[in-house]
């Protein structure tokens, strides 16, 4: 007899953006200057996952990469309804680009076991680049339904959900194991309630390094010798004043100064 | 009034500049009311002056000359009262001290100096930049500094540090005659003599225009938390009030709540509200400087609830979670005012607060009305609402107001815990308040303000 689903949630701990400072002169956010807290897409990410437990029965298991301190945003998401927790928290984790850091994502969810679902927030809103869900799908090989906004319908054996893509919302059946990625829309996260707030204050953490994962694959692929991207540079954009340019004659005349215009600035004939 | 309005109008301009006085109705309709819910709010006079000055100085310049005139002056803040308070009902001056909002901010003392016409907006982030902390809130955050002494504004957070009476430590104010007064200070104590600094605090604009304010702050707390509990019913709730004040913990607020209103707030900010359990929730805010130290008191007062029987208490951590929470509760006026005839705020001690809830259930039915309640809990305070029936305010109204005023007094209460009186509950104080003690407050207002200049017919007619 089955005991219901073996859900993954993929959480990032992220400064609380209503606080953070940037830092102009040497282009990042400061960190230090606002509190750390779980990105908001991943609590409605572990609403869903919550829902689907209550709904089907099963084991929440969520997963973060970061250093030491994102174990208190795993605390957070064991109070808010996960019921085991991994942090990915190793030096040679550092420096990875989106990646990399799936990759890493990836490596931890094998070696959890056999699962069904993964459910992820949209994108964090530190990035902004809604890959890592899709990339941790791709790693392992299995079907992913983005930006979903509305669970429609789950089972043991495959879920339905609306997805919106630009203007329309697409209803996808996905049989499991796969992964979907969820945003704002889909769910009110749920607050925690004392007993289970307390109770994640005690609960074991299991902490994995480089060395646990490993034995799965390379080394060269975490941190950031894993990444092929990386941030050159950060900056405010300055909102430069677009320049224009009057062309006079008769209609032959304005169509021929436009065209050399254009091809001056690099267009075909 | 002795003078033509538009001779008065041109000693305005002459004070103030000319780009700081209005004439035109059309231009000052905001300011011709408050958010007292319309059936019970008085009309404003025609024939009004707008004026707007930037300084002390002018503010004394515009009472000396409306004083000789003999023309009504009308103090406005934020304009966010419940009674009527700043309405200008006869024909006069209306004075808004918006352009005077500085705030100053002394960390050695722990005090903040603000200009009348600040927000509370302005003041809490100003605190907040300060790594200080201004405890009250009365909910809507454009009520000026001036108007929250003036009616010594009370709101959610008032169980810990109290009401606006708590906080201010000095005024500067200018009186009828345009003389200037600086009461108080940036002192912890004084016992110079009567105590005018606080006889003004409270009385709604009526003896003096408050232009400047020392108030006292408190560090900043690290830590802070939100908690709904879910209860059975009202009087479960009321009575957990008691045991968790006695179990130690002292919260920033303890509010009641009921999930008809507070889903129809939720609904009216298109939110959702976090607690569906209970037919009555307690809202508590506690904060402290750790954790650990804020969830010590949160299980004492999680045992304190569950000896009645409460639901487990679910916590809003985040900020974000908090606002949200604290939002809900704040708009739920604002969502039952379309339909509300007026809105009560009697206090009692807070002991007798569940003998308060059941007087009102009585009155509710022995007229067959619905009276939505809720409140603020800690401090005794009812906010009962008088609803319309089929859109309109009925003939009932009257008769359950005065019902629930009197049961209010019955038990040792009060007809306004925060809202003050106004202009629409001056007979109630009347009928209220000991013959003696009314005669010294119209002896006390005569010698403020002989002409009657200041707010007429307000509070004390």
């Amino acid at each position: 007899m089955s005991k219901g689903l073996k859900i993954v949630v993929l959480v990032k701990q992220v400064p609380d953006i209503e606080k953070v400072r940037f830092d102009y002169e040497k282009g990042r956010l400061d960190r230090s200057s606002a509190e750390a807290v779980i990105n908001p897409f991943d609590l409605n990410a572990l609403e869903a996952a919550a829902q689907i437990k209550e709904k089907i029965g099963g084991v929440v298991t969520v997963v973060s990469m970061g250093p030491e301190q994102a174990e208190d945003a795993l605390r957070d998401a064991l109070a808010r309804g996960a019921d085991e927790a991994v942090l990915l928290s190793d030096l040679r984790f550092a420096g990875a680009d989106t990646l990399a850091t799936s990759y890493t994502l990836s490596c931890a969810v094998r070696k959890l076991g056999a699962f069904d679902l993964i459910v992820c927030g949209e994108k964090t809103i530190d990035g902004d680049t809604a890959q890592v869900g899709p990339e941790v799908a791709e790693f392992l090989g299995i079907p992913h339904v983005a930006y979903v906004n509305e669970i429609l319908d789950v089972s043991i054996a495959e879920i339905t959900v609306k997805s919106r893509l630009d203007k329309d919302n697409y209803v996808v059946k996905m049989c499991f194991p796969g992964l979907i990625t969820v945003t704002k829309d889909a769910n009110v996260p749920r607050l925690p309630t004392l007993k289970d707030k307390l109770r994640s204050r005690k609960a074991e953490i299991a902490i994995w390094g480089v060395g646990d994962l490993t034995s799965l694959d390379e080394k060269q692929f975490f941190g950031l010798q894993g990444s092929p991207t990386w941030v050159a540079r950060v900056f405010a954009p300055t909102s430069g004043k677009k320049k224009g340019q009057i062309v006079e004659g008769t209609p032959e005349e304005k169509a021929r100064k436009v065209a050399e215009i254009l091809i001056k600035l690099g267009a075909s004939q | 009034m002795n003078v033509s309005e538009d001779a008065l109008a041109q000693e305005l301009v002459s004070i103030v500049g000319k780009e700081w006085v209005v004439t035109e109705r059309e231009y000052m309709l905001s300011y011709l009311q408050d958010e007292t819910p319309e059936p019970v709010r008085p009309k404003a006079a025609s024939n009004l002056i707008l004026v707007k000055p930037i300084s002390t100085s002018e503010v004394s310049e515009i009472l000396k000359t409306a004083n000789q005139a003999r023309v009504p002056v009308f103090p406005v803040g934020g304009r966010t009262g419940l009674v009527g308070a700043c309405v200008p009902t006869e024909p006069g001056v209306i004075l808004s001290l918006e352009r005077m909002k500085r705030l100053e901010i002394d960390r050695d003392n722990l005090m903040v100096v603000a200009e009348a016409g600040a927000t509370l907006g302005d003041l809490l982030r100003a605190c907040d930049e300060a790594g200080l902390f201004f405890p009250p809130h009365p909910g809507d955050e454009g009520a000026q500094v001036g108007g929250l002494i003036a009616t010594n504004a009370g709101g959610v957070r008032a169980v810990k540090y109290g009401v606006m009476r708590n906080y201010v430590k000095g005024a500067e104010v200018v009186l009828a005659t345009g003389e200037v007064l600086n009461l108080g200070g940036k002192l912890i104590k004084d016992n110079a003599g009567y105590n005018l600094l606080h006889l003004v605090i409270g009385s709604e604009g009526t003896l003096c225009v408050i232009t400047k304010a020392t108030i006292r702050l408190h560090p900043k707390s690290e830590h802070s938390v939100t908690v709904v509990v879910p209860f059975n019913g009202r009087h479960e709730a009321l009575q957990a009030v008691q045991k968790i004040l006695l179990s130690g913990v002292v919260p920033l607020a303890i509010e009641y709540v009921e999930p008809d209103e507070i889903n129809l707030s939720a609904a009216h900010l298109n939110e959702k509200w976090p607690v569906q359990a209970g037919r009555a929730q307690l809202l508590i805010i506690l904060n402290a400087e750790s954790e650990e130290e804020l969830l010590v008191a949160c299980e004492k007062l999680s045992a304190a609830c569950s000896e009645i029987g409460a639901g487990e208490p679910v916590l809003a951590e985040t900020r974000e979670e908090q606002d949200k929470v604290l939002r809900i509760r704040s708009n739920i006026y604002t969502a039952l005012k379309p339909q509300l005839v007026d809105i009560l705020d009697v206090t009692v001690p807070p002991s007798n607060l569940g003998d308060l809830m059941d007087a009102v259930e009585r009155i509710a039915a022995k007229h067959g009305v619905h009276l939505p309640v809720y409140g603020h809990a800690g401090d005794g305070n009812l906010h009962v609402h008088v609803m319309k029936e089929e859109g309109k305010a009925s003939d009932y109204v009257a008769k359950v107001k005065k019902e629930i005023y009197e049961a209010g007094v019955r038990l040792g209460g009060v007809i306004t815990g925060e809202h003050g009186v106004g202009a629409i509950r001056t007979q109630e104080l009347t009928t209220a308040t000991d013959e003696k003690e009314l005669s010294l407050m119209r002896g006390i207002k005569r010698l403020f303000d002989p002409n009657n200049i200041l707010n007429p017919g307000k509070v004390i007619t």
